[in-house]
């Protein structure tokens, strides 16, 4: 019996929230481990941090009785152990086979979230791991480690993988050096580690022992076992620290170099200071919170804006009853209230926000995966990985990302030999960046490929009768073809996500999160697909308005101005309502119209436009009024009325009212696309 | 009351043995989340009882281990290592730098339990 018997439903999800941390640090130390196979020159330390996830994530596994999981985790431990001890070369198969461990252990972890991590197979994985393992290196015979002055304390607490890069360093000629340390012990931590990165700039630190020695309560000793080309008088040179000693090793001349056929190990020390930072160092000073309890706490703060604005109101109404000290009082109070709440409100909001560079990097072993799996060269450059985003949209962009990307990776980026040809680089590149823009944040995916070709668009939207003739078409409106369902045909189906997907969903998905979706591309030049979305879904402030009797709530994210306007300053073209603003025609929508409303009363020949824009796309809707400003909560209609058109949710505004707000995303694409 | 350090950088499995110590309703518990928290605690709390993993990032179990039993303060507190199954080399060495017992996960709970009873019960 193992503890998954008895362990509650709550040390499983730990488990599994773990496990998904584990494998997303792994996946990331694999992209920095497929880019040195290349070069052959790999930080020995970005192995062994993933032999120690793989080994953390067997163990955890084991304990809670996913067997799949563990054993699948131990074989990838066996297959990281040999490399990490040099018993087996470092190459792009064994990277791609890593890889592939990697997607699948991601897989079951995911699958196990369901109860269950027995329904894939990993057979197939397995046998695939075995046959790296048959590739032996050469090695040298016995060690002379014994022969070389190491005190033996240290050489007794070595692991078999520091044993192993000991022998690496002897093998390469470095001189080895102990480096003795006392460190306070209040700061032994941070001192340890200023001195470990200066060291790790010029060689590699073996061992760190921790030994006695010293005021037991007031210090702590350290025993550094170093391994770097530096003479002695250099290394006493660059460590001007108080409290540290440097004993060579051996002789103070470079050890001899061992013979030339055993340096075949493939992993190779070097470039440790840039990739220090890629140790899975542990996160103890953040806390993992479920977003539902986030999503609870931003509620709160709704409702207290709310009441607040209850407050407030009843405030205005006793001053404007008569002036009184209490009711100065009171408005000052309530002023206080609504700044704290400003502040509470921001607090939240921050700690939803969480940088899109945690996407980015998901994308990036999408890309290395499917160019690998198409024998595709691809660049793949990131720019504003930094920019933040609530973690919802985060999580819900992801995968209408990976179709685009997978799109541009599939369908953009041609072939080198054709690229050659064609007098491109042989390299295709995909520029992924985000940016914010005012409310929003963009993301774009852009790439250098062939672009999308118009006139095939239309002709296969002729054939499978999505439109009736291609006349009169502009780009703009052919480009919104690739949108339409059925557009995308089941020959797309994505191994990545798993499930044939088209453009239409990803339009979808997007647009749930009140974001757009647009598309520019230039044929043999490349495509340019451009995502906008808001920074955050839980609170926002929106403009309520009024129509035909209804009361409904646009968020202010997307209106770029309000007008009053009179029946006359409207024309028709084409059939379709629109008004001059500004030089450029405003395309207009009725909102009785659009809901299809009945007026108890005779419209009036004044009336209001909200113009809305989401991404390049502008758009008038016609109100009959404007009430105010307010912050909103907006809750989700349920699965039952999720499809509305229209709608992206309701809002509660504090008078015991509840109210639709406007999917304009929605609206306006419908608009854009002339279905209205 | 008998106080054990836990020393294991994953919080899931950290949380597991405290919880299957806890049951016991003997002991105090002090966790660390890694060898240098575990040597920061030593000379502040009085241990009866260490259990340490191997892997570890900074410093591994088998140089907390080494350090341990060099000193004199704490060179007969008694010392659990829980491992997963791993390079057996490295367990051998556990047990020659003074480790009293070495458990694989996944172990049951109840074995754990009674170790600890042999040793501090």
């Amino acid at each position: 019996m193992t503890i998954s018997n008895d362990a509650s439903g709550r040390a499983v999800k730990d488990f599994l929230a773990e496990a998904e941390e584990i494998i997303d640090q792994l996946s990331l130390d694999l992209v920095a481990l497929s880019d040195c196979a290349d070069s052959g020159d790999c930080n020995p330390e970005i192995i062994n941090s993933i032999f120690r996830g793989a080994h953390s994530l067997k163990g955890l596994a084991g304990m809670f009785g996913f067997g799949t999981i563990s054993d699948l985790a131990h074989n990838l431990e066996n297959l990281l152990d040999s490399l990490r001890l040099g018993k087996i070369p470092l190459n792009h198969s064994t990277v791609t086979v890593l890889f592939d461990s990697m997607e699948l252990l991601g897989a079951l972890v995911r699958s196990s979230g369901d109860g269950d991590d027995e329904k894939l197979d990993i057979s197939e994985v397995l046998s695939r791991i075995n046959a790296c393992m048959t590739v032996p290196v050469k090695t040298g015979g016995g060690s002379p480690l014994e022969s070389l002055g190491i005190p033996s304390g240290m050489l007794n607490a070595l692991t078999e993988y520091e044993e192993h890069r000991l022998l690496e360093n002897i093998r390469k000629g470095k001189r080895l050096y102990c480096v003795h340390a006392s460190f306070s012990l209040a700061t032994f931590d941070s001192d340890l580690g200023e001195l470990t990165d200066t060291l790790k700039n010029t060689g590699e630190v073996i061992s760190t022992l921790p030994s006695a020695g010293g005021n037991l309560d007031a210090g702590i000793d350290f025993d550094l076992l170093y391994g770097t080309d530096l003479a002695p008088s250099e290394l006493r040179g660059m460590l001007d620290h108080e409290g540290v000693e440097i004993n060579p090793l051996g002789s103070d001349q470079p050890l001899p170099l061992l013979q030339q056929e055993m340096f075949e190990s493939p992993v190779q020390p070097g470039q440790q200071g840039e990739e220090a930072g890629l140790t899975a160092k542990s996160m103890s000073r953040t806390v993992r919170v479920d977003i539902g309890k986030l999503d609870e706490l931003m509620n709160i703060v709704g409702e207290l804006v709310l009441s607040h604005s209850t407050i407030a109101g009843l405030t205005m109404k006793l001053r404007s009853e008569g002036f009184s000290p209490i009711a100065v009082d009171l408005a000052k109070a309530a002023k206080g209230l609504e700044r704290r709440l400003s502040d509470l409100q921001k607090g939240v909001m921050e700690i939803r926000m969480i940088p899109v560079g945690q996407l980015f990097d998901k994308m990036t072993r999408i890309v290395r995966k499917i160019s690998r799996e198409q024998e595709k060269k691809v660049d793949l450059r990131l720019f504003g990985a930094d920019t933040e985003l609530d973690k919802l949209i985060v999580e819900d962009i992801s995968d209408p990302l990976m179709h685009i990307i997978r799109n541009a990776v599939d369908h953009g980026i041609e072939p080198s030999e054709e690229r050659i040809r064609l007098g491109k680089n042989e390299k295709g590149t995909i520029s992924l960046s985000s940016y914010q823009k005012g409310n929003h944040v963009v993301i774009e995916v852009e790439d250098d490929g062939r672009g999308i070709d118009l006139k095939k668009v239309k002709q296969k939207a002729l054939k499978k009768g999505l439109i009736q003739s291609v006349d009169g078409l502009s780009d703009r409106e052919a480009m919104e073809i690739i949108f339409l369902p059925g557009f995308s045909t089941a020959d797309q189906i994505s191994e990545v996500s798993g499930r044939g997907v088209g453009m239409d969903v990803v339009k979808n998905n997007i647009a749930a999160l009140s974001g757009m979706v647009d598309v520019e591309s230039e044929p043999g030049k490349g495509c340019r697909v451009i995502i906008t979305l808001p920074i955050t879904l839980a609170i926002m402030k929106a403009l309520i308005i009024a129509c035909a009797g209804r009361t409904y709530a646009i968020p202010i994210t997307s209106i770029l101005e309000t007008l009053a306007v009179d029946k006359r300053d409207l024309l028709t073209i084409e059939r379709r309502e629109v008004m001059q603003l500004r030089e450029a025609t405003l395309p207009l929508v009725r909102l009785d119209a659009f809901f299809d409303l009945q007026r108890p009363q005779q419209e009036t020949d004044e009336f209001y436009v909200v113009v809305v824009g989401v991404a390049e796309k502008k758009l008038g809707l016609i109100v009959d009024n404007l009430t105010g400003q307010q912050d909103i909560v907006i809750k989700s209609l349920g699965d039952t009325l999720k499809g509305v058109r229209g709608v992206s949710g309701a809002a509660d505004l504090g008078d015991q009212r509840t109210i639709l707000v406007l999917d304009v995303g929605g609206i306006v694409g419908e608009a854009t696309r002339g279905m209205l | 009351m008998k106080r054990i350090l836990i020393t294991e950088d994953s919080t899931t499995m950290r949380s597991l043995l405290v919880s299957t110590i806890d049951s016991m309703e003997s002991f105090d518990i002090v966790e660390a989340a890694n060898g240098f928290d575990a040597l920061r605690l030593l000379p502040r709390e009085r241990i009866d009882l260490i259990i340490t993993d191997i892997n570890m990032p900074d410093i591994n179990g088998l140089e907390l281990i080494s350090y341990i039993r060099n000193n004199p303060q704490y060179r007969e507190i008694p010392l659990f290592i829980i491992s997963t199954e791993g390079s057996e080399k490295d367990k051998e060495k556990g047990i020659a730098l003074g480790a009293n017992e070495y458990l694989v996960k996944p172990f049951k709970p109840e074995h754990l339990q009674e170790l600890i009873r042999k040793y501090i019960g």
